[in-house]
């Protein structure tokens, strides 16, 4: 637990101070605070989901700038699933499996076939917009909707109880993939693994980790959680699909990946960072409060992002070995 | 050498099993209409229907779909054969207009106000072709182009009044598509129709950030409904495409939706193109796009068409099974308000 | 060896070493087989279809005209972001460099006045090609001096650029009189005119192209470059100033990103409208990949695409199928053209290999 807290510094600090402020602001005025929290940590939840897709990869050495391509492909399997089985959970399950055959795609150009990483990418968000467009039907509708799941006992904090444990399933289920997936990835052997496989896979291959093998499993694998971001957004989110529904938040998530150090704690933070100054800069612009246009109230979160990363985080390090494919010498 | 020649000719022999596969006239599905082709478009007997999208496609579940609609079904009454291009880039409006120039289309329906110019410079090169610009403003009469335009301030007003009657709480709220002209006239005409209807009624407006997927983020908008409803807001007017229906979809889901929480939508009767929303869907203000195009289109079928500028109509949708919801008085304060807009004895104010 | 062996080896020889063109003309034509077959099960023949887009894109006057006039922004956003590939940075954000050049030369064609003609174009593309580089260069300096990540400051960046244009062509540069949001039509003397079928921006792209392939392959400017991108620690240790060379390869970037933009307007569009650009920025992109990093690559892809784009309508009009069947065409390609696959079907052991075109992250 300890040790949780001296890694997580940064992380834990920017949540701290903004559940600070956060409540300071419900002191004031719940139903608004309340309403824009909900909106910002609806906004992160993809976001943070799809950023844990690329940490994933890129901890194993694998570069994926297809998540995007992947969370598009999982909102149209996950949305048309649904329609055509007639249950949502079906739907659930087809738009995961969808992102898992895709991280597969992944894996096998990346790793296997030891493509440019950054094309394979490329090529699944092509192939994504291409196909959910040419093949959309219109005029379907969910069968049914995305219940609402209370959390007993720690949906009654105030403040932070509705936002974040009553909601859809997905989002629900959100801290706790970020918690888990922080925990396999520094606590677990697998987590071991799979860093020296992204660091060092020279080192990890002579240790006798089959590098090949953990990489294409855990960039496989990773393409659930994109498949949970795609579903999310067309089953929980918005209730219907619309071609281009991701409209660039795969690529969004590759720069909160990035923001928040290729750590899953950083990531939630800068997914909240983020998803609260869009929900603040909406309200700006509901309450009319400040005389400023709208185009630039809209520019906050942007700017903002790139006024904390110039002053505050400075350079992050990827990991060592992403991006290049791993050949066994000798 | 020899795998060259092998994958040389899997392919050649793919392509011509997929070629004799599929027949060898050069239909497709979504061309349909009337019995005929676009084969002798220029012959005097036969009627050519041609339409060009705005960027976008014809089953957006708004404007390109109506204009669509109403064009097709203009051609099966008269017999004739429609077909349309979807723009995927503004560049391309010109050349789109020129294929079915080319093949000697009777009829040209444009639609959106962007293609304004395109539609004017095509229509002058075109003398003998009719034009039917959707949505655009003909500043200077030319005497093939017909703009079909509508005043959606006054569909604004119209629901934004409804809204200003039926509100409880006295706030409402708008969950907006990109700030254009058509999107700021509804949204503009719909506070102002709150306001002459109830005095003090807040009324929220929110636009989407530009981006290029303003009219097409039904995840915003759901997720700006649910924040404007957690608000006060109990009546929320959706109106911005795919951007819009996800607020209408997301109204829909709220505990209390047509009760006490409404939503309303935009451009044609939302009741059928979103059934989703129907739990809150009191009305939609309507721009007769399906009606104005028909009509437009026949004209040009009878020769009665004119250049110039064609007023299509506005109005609000039915209630449908929310009718029970609104007060037999309010509806008949409101068909008032409809009635006088119509001929003109009550104006919205509204001016961009 | 036989007489006979050593024939077949020179036939095999001459297409084993000219793999890299060997290679994507069949990842073409297997790109095009594939877009067949899904065409046919769309009841369409898939000739028929081809015919169409290519009796649009190559045999009609205007349509010529068109493959030309989009070809000639892929070219240079292709090289925009192939400049910053050699030098090891991903430039994402070629789209946002581009539109913010798209009005900075339209505002510099409408404003700027009593110039002749000549001199008019030139500073109006140089406006462009400016306020392109500088937009670049913000990303550049972030990442030199601060450690920001080109990544985010570039996606960044883009979103940006796309509020701060809105706002100035619905405002202060709006046309007078007009509810549409667009500035007004640039001066006569602005435009840049057409040889025939040939836009003069064209010619324009492929010399410029020439100029960076040049530049790159034949420069100790260039050289340098090379170096930076293919190693930094190394080249850190030979001395070469990395900060300037991360801003001066934005710059470079974002300017070439920019001349895209600034051919667009006073080229084709005359005007600066929000809605022109279709993601050109993110097509520099795939073009960049296709051409594998290789600046004079990037003409063939761009006519690729472009005839594509152009033919598109032809496509829809003659036979119903949905212009998005490009896109699927282009990703087909772009994975055969990248991935050893298709090479290692007709090469087998004589492969070569798939080089990297990116480096990955790095930092």
């Amino acid at each position: 637990m300890l040790d949780f807290i001296s890694d997580n510094k940064k992380s834990l600090i920017t949540l701290g101070l903004v559940t600070v402020i956060a409540y300071v602001f419900y002191f004031l005025d719940e139903i608004r605070t309340t309403s824009v929290m909900v909106f910002g940590w609806g906004y992160a939840v993809p976001l943070v989901l799809a950023a844990m897709v690329g940490i994933i990869g890129e901890r194993s050495g694998v570069v994926n700038i297809g998540i995007e391509g992947q969370m598009l492909m999982s909102a149209f399997a996950g949305f048309f699933g649904s329609v055509f089985t007639g249950s949502i959970y079906l739907g659930m399950i087809i738009g995961i499996l969808t992102g898992v055959l895709m991280g597969a795609f992944l894996a096998v150009a990346a790793v296997k076939w030891e493509m440019d990483q950054i094309i394979a990418g490329v090529v699944i968000n092509i192939v994504a917009a291409g196909l959910t467009s040419f093949f959309y039907a219109q005029g379907k509708t969910l069968p049914e909707l995305m219940p609402v799941v209370s959390i007993p006992l720690l949906s009654d904090i105030p403040l932070i109880g509705p936002v974040f444990f009553r909601n859809g399933l997905f989002a629900l289920s959100t801290l706790f993939i970020v918690v888990a997936v922080n925990y396999a990835l520094f606590k677990t052997r697998w987590g071991l693994r799979s860093r020296s496989v992204g660091e060092y896979p020279s080192a990890a291959d002579a240790a006798g980790i089959n590098v090949t093998r953990v990489r294409m499993m855990n960039v496989t694998l990773a393409g659930a959680l994109a498949g949970c971001a795609g579903a999310f957004l067309a089953l929980e989110a918005a209730g219907t699909f619309a071609r281009g529904l991701t409209a660039g938040r795969g690529f969004l998530a590759l720069a909160i990946m990035i923001f928040g150090a290729w750590n899953p704690m950083g990531a939630l933070a800068a997914a909240l960072f983020f998803g609260l100054s869009t929900a603040i800069a909406s309200q700006l612009q509901a309450d009319e409060v400040i005389n400023i246009p709208q185009q630039f109230v809209n520019l906050l979160p942007f700017v903002m992002t790139l006024i904390v990363l110039s002053i505050a985080v400075g350079r992050v390090r990827p990991p060592a070995a992403a991006g290049q494919p791993y050949t066994k010498e000798g | 050498m020899k795998r060259m020649r092998t994958l040389a000719g899997i392919s050649i022999l793919a392509l011509v099993l997929a070629a004799c596969s599929s027949g060898t006239t050069d239909t497709a599905a979504e061309e349909t209409a009337a019995a005929l082709d676009d084969s002798n478009c220029a012959a005097a007997e036969s009627f050519c229907v041609g339409l060009v999208t705005d960027i976008g496609k014809v089953d957006d579940k708004s404007f390109n779909q109506s204009a669509w609609e109403g064009a097709q079904a203009a051609a099966a009454e008269v017999g004739g054969f429609a077909k349309y291009i979807e723009t995927t880039d503004t560049k391309d409006y010109a050349a789109n207009m020129k294929q079915f120039t080319d093949k000697g289309y009777d009829v040209i329906v444009t639609v959106g106000f962007l293609m304004a110019e395109a539609s004017v410079a095509a229509a002058k090169e075109n003398p003998n072709t009719k034009f039917i610009g959707v949505d655009q403003f003909q500043a200077e009469e030319v005497a093939n182009l017909t703009g079909l335009i509508f005043p959606e301030d006054q569909a604004g007003y119209a629901a934004g009044y409804l809204a200003g009657l039926l509100t409880k709480t006295n706030k409402l709220g708008q969950v907006l598509g990109l700030e254009i002209a058509p999107v700021q006239k509804f949204a503009k005409g719909f506070e102002a129709g709150a306001k002459a209807a109830n005095a003090n009624v807040a009324v929220t407006t929110v636009y989407h950030p530009p981006a290029d997927n303003g009219f097409g983020d039904p995840v915003w908008g759901a997720a700006e409904a649910k924040k404007q409803l957690s608000q006060g807001a109990d009546i929320i007017f959706g109106a911005g495409g795919g951007t819009g229906n996800g607020a209408l979809i997301e109204i829909a889901k709220a505990e209390g939706a047509g009760t006490s929480i409404f939503c309303i939508g935009v451009d044609t009767d939302q009741w059928g193109t979103v059934p989703e929303a129907q739990p809150c869907l009191v009305t939609s203000a309507m721009k007769g796009l399906v009606e104005g195009t028909s009509d437009l289109v026949k004209a040009a079928f009878d020769g009665s068409i004119k250049g110039g500028n064609f007023n299509g109509t506005t109005g609000l949708a039915d209630y449908h099974d929310l009718a029970s919801a609104v007060s037999a008085d309010i509806q008949a304060k409101v068909a008032e308000i409809v009635a006088g807009l119509k001929d003109g004895s009550i104006m919205t104010g509204v001016t961009l | 060896m036989t007489i006979t062996e050593s024939k077949k080896d020179k036939d095999l020889g001459f297409f084993v070493r000219n793999q890299s063109i060997v290679v994507p003309i069949a990842a073409i034509f297997v790109a095009f087989v594939l877009g067949g077959i899904l065409i046919s099960l769309q009841g369409v023949n898939p000739l028929v279809a081809y015919r169409a887009i290519f009796s649009e894109a190559w045999f009609d006057s205007d349509g010529l005209l068109r493959t030309f006039q989009k070809t000639t922004p892929l070219v240079l956003a292709g090289l925009a972001v192939t400049v910053a590939l050699r030098i090891g940075l991903f430039n994402i954000g070629a789209q946002g460099q581009l539109i913010s050049a798209a009005l900075a030369s339209a505002l510099a064609g409408i404003y700027i006045t009593n110039l002749p003609a000549i001199l008019h174009v030139i500073v109006s593309l140089i406006c462009g090609v400016v306020v392109g580089a500088l937009w670049a260069a913000i990303a550049g300096l972030l990442k030199a001096y601060r450690g920001v990540h080109e990544v985010i400051s570039t996606i960044m960046l883009n979103s940006i650029a796309v509020g701060i244009l809105d706002y100035l062509v619905s405002n202060p540069f709006r046309e007078p009189d007009q509810s549409l949001q667009r500035t007004k039509k640039i001066a006569e003397s602005a435009i840049l005119p057409n040889f025939g079928v040939i836009p003069f921006g064209f010619i324009l792209a492929i010399l410029v192209c020439l100029l960076v392939s040049w530049m790159l392959n034949r420069t100790t400017a260039g050289f340098r470059f090379n170096t930076v991108g293919k190693n930094k620690f190394a080249a850190s240790y030979a001395g070469i100033n990395m900060k300037l060379m991360i801003v001066t390869g934005m710059l470079l970037s974002g300017g070439l990103a920019g001349l895209g933009g600034a051919i667009e307007t006073l080229g084709i569009t005359y005007r600066f409208e929000p809605a022109f650009n279709s993601g050109l920025g993110f097509d520099g992109i795939t073009i960049a990949l296709l051409a594998r990093s290789n600046p004079l690559a990037t003409i063939p892809a761009a006519i690729l695409v472009g005839t594509l784009r152009a033919g598109g309508a032809s496509l829809q009009f003659n036979t119903g199928i949905e212009p998005e069947i490009v896109d699927v065409l282009l990703a087909i390609t772009l994975l055969l053209v990248s991935a050893p696959i298709l090479a290692k079907f007709l090469f087998k052991g004589k492969a070569q290999k798939t080089a990297n075109v990116t480096s990955g992250w790095g930092s």
